[in-house]
């Protein structure tokens, strides 16, 4: 069904480029041209929201209502702090508490991305036209902020990255054919989660980063230099607090922005 | 041309991969969340340290870099910094600093786009000189991050000084985008020499 979709809409685009990544402008083309398959992921989750049952025999809807009446705008307000869970959560973690809480599946790992990532997509596109607006109320929301901006500026690693080296500092430029983006200045958070068309995957910022860091080549000191088998720490695991202080911070520079998800990228 | 924009759209890899499979979930067991639960958040807890540590690997110059203008470095003295990344060079045994550039251009070319000049093996990630740089005018696909390389044997530098500069670009350029390969020890004083060769070498296709 989904490869289907995107079959036809490839079939159905016109580009005249032999560069290995799509333009901006290019991309806008493929969105025009109506159904995007980022829409189908997202169709899914809408199917997961109202359908998926567990242990408790609960759905989302049991507790944020049809159509995702509870929710709107909420995305919006993410990364923020949850009493419940007693910690700052960000749409992926937020979704895997409710999962394992009060739907009762097990969302762990791999297997658990199959449902948060959908329902995360559809969870934000409920948010859909609203300006994002964090506010950093809670003294957990202030904490992990402040940590998320000093990660955003370390240099650290066997290639002497951080996230601002390439963001702010080379935005504008390109690493071989891939332009890089300004997150923090253009406020680029409005747009996720974006569907990777590369990949035929929908991705959140929570995969965005860990991929981004893979670039790093962050590496156990324990066992000495830097060595691809012996000790290259490749990627922060999913739902770790330095994902979520990094999304406060990005998120909180796009203040502002009308949430339009799923966004386009290469 | 329709069908090679969607092939090279699909195969294109940028330089950052997608990622690995998270350790497959273990066999579950219905209505025992708890006992999955309880496993698995000790394992990752152990792979959250582990990226804790390398975190923290953070050297005092890396540290000096971590500011809002990142190119410069803070709080300390430039001419220091200087001296001290001029002290981690380390250099061939042999104290030969211009290697074989042929070695040189497989460091500093990425498999694919060996591949794709000579259709065999070889090239490596290590380099990845074209994330940044042009040079090799066959290889369209390269970065503008740092200037062309493209007859840069031509200009009469001294290969110590090209030496130097792969080996620990903060020594010239404090703070620079280009990372310390030698020092870092992604490259060793041997591959250097054979880099510089590629650099300098009337043969190679840098120059060519
Ligand atoms: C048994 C009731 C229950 C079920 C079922 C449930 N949740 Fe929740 N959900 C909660 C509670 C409680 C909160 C925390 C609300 C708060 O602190 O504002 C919450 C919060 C959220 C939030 C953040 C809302 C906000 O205002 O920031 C999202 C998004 C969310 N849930 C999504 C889901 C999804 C998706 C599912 C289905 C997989 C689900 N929930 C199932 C009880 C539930
Ligand atoms: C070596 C350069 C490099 C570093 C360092 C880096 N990134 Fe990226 N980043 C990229 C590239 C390349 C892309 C993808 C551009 C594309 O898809 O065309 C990207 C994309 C992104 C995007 C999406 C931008 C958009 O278009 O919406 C975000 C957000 C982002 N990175 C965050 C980070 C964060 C946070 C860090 C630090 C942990 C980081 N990046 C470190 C190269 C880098
Ligand atoms: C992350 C980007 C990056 C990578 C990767 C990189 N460089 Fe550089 N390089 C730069 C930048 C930026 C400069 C400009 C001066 C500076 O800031 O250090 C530079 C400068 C240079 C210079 C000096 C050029 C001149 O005209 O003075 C040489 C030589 C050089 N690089 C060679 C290499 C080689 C060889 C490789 C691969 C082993 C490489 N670089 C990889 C970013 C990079």
């Amino acid at each position: 069904m989904k490869k289907g979709i995107f079959a036809s809409l490839l079939g159905g685009a016109l580009f005249l480029v032999n560069a290995e990544a799509p333009t901006p402008e290019q991309l806008k083309i493929l969105k025009e041209m109506g159904v995007s398959p980022a829409d189908v992921i997202v169709e899914e989750g809408r199917d997961y929201y109202h359908n998926l049952k567990g242990t408790t025999g609960k759905t989302c809807a049991s507790c944020h209502g049809q159509d995702g009446a509870n929710l709107v705008g909420a995305y919006a307000k993410m990364p923020r702090y949850y009493t419940d869970i007693g910690k700052v959560a960000d749409v992926d973690l937020r979704v895997k508490a409710c999962l394992e809480k009060y739907v009762g599946v097990n969302a762990k790992g791999k297997k658990g991305r199959k449902y948060i990532v959908p329902l995360a997509g559809y969870v934000a596109t409920l948010s859909n036209g609203m300006p994002i607006n964090i506010e950093l109320k809670h003294p957990e929301e202030k904490r992990l902020y402040e940590y998320g901006k000093e990660l955003w500026y370390k240099r650290v690693g066997a290639r002497d990255f951080s996230c601002a080296i390439c963001h702010d500092v080379l935005a504008g430029k390109r690493i071989r054919l891939q332009k890089l983006g300004a997150p923090v200045r253009d406020k680029l958070y409005a747009h996720w989660p974006a569907y990777r068309i590369s990949k035929d995957k929908l991705w959140t910022m929570e995969d965005r980063i860990r991929g981004c860091y893979k670039s790093f080549f962050l590496f156990n000191p324990e066992k000495g230099k830097f060595d691809f088998k012996e000790n290259w720490v490749k990627k922060p695991p999913f739902y770790m607090e330095e994902i979520i202080a990094l999304e406060l911070y990005m998120k909180k520079a796009a203040n502002g922005a009308k949430v339009e998800v799923p966004g386009l990228i290469r | 041309m329709k069908k090679g924009f969607l092939a090279t759209l699909m195969i294109s890899a940028g330089i950052i991969a997608c990622q690995p499979a998270p350790q497959a979930a273990k066999e579950e067991h219905k209505n025992t969340f708890s006992k999955a639960t309880t496993q698995k958040t000790s394992k990752k807890s152990s792979k959250e340290k582990e990226f804790l540590k390398a975190l923290g690997a953070q050297d005092k110059w890396q540290k000096a870099c971590s500011n809002p203008v990142q190119v410069a470095p803070e709080g300390v003295d430039v001419t220091k910094f200087i001296e001290e990344m001029k002290a981690t060079i380390k250099y061939p045994a042999d104290g030969k600093l211009v290697g074989d550039w042929k070695k040189g251009e497989s460091l500093a070319l990425l498999p694919k786009e060996y591949k794709a000049l000579y259709g065999r093996k070889g090239g490596s990630k290590k380099g990845n000189c074209y994330a940044c740089h042009c040079g090799d005018p066959r290889i369209i696909a390269c970065g503008n991050i740092g200037p062309s390389l493209r007859g840069y044997g031509k200009k009469g530098i001294d290969p110590k000084m090209t030496y130097d500069r792969i080996y620990n670009p903060w020594a010239q350029v404090p703070c620079s985008t280009m990372f310390r390969f030698g020092y870092h020890g992604l490259l060793s004083p041997e591959e250097i020499a054979d880099i510089v060769a590629y650099l300098h070498d009337p043969e190679s296709p840098i120059n060519k």
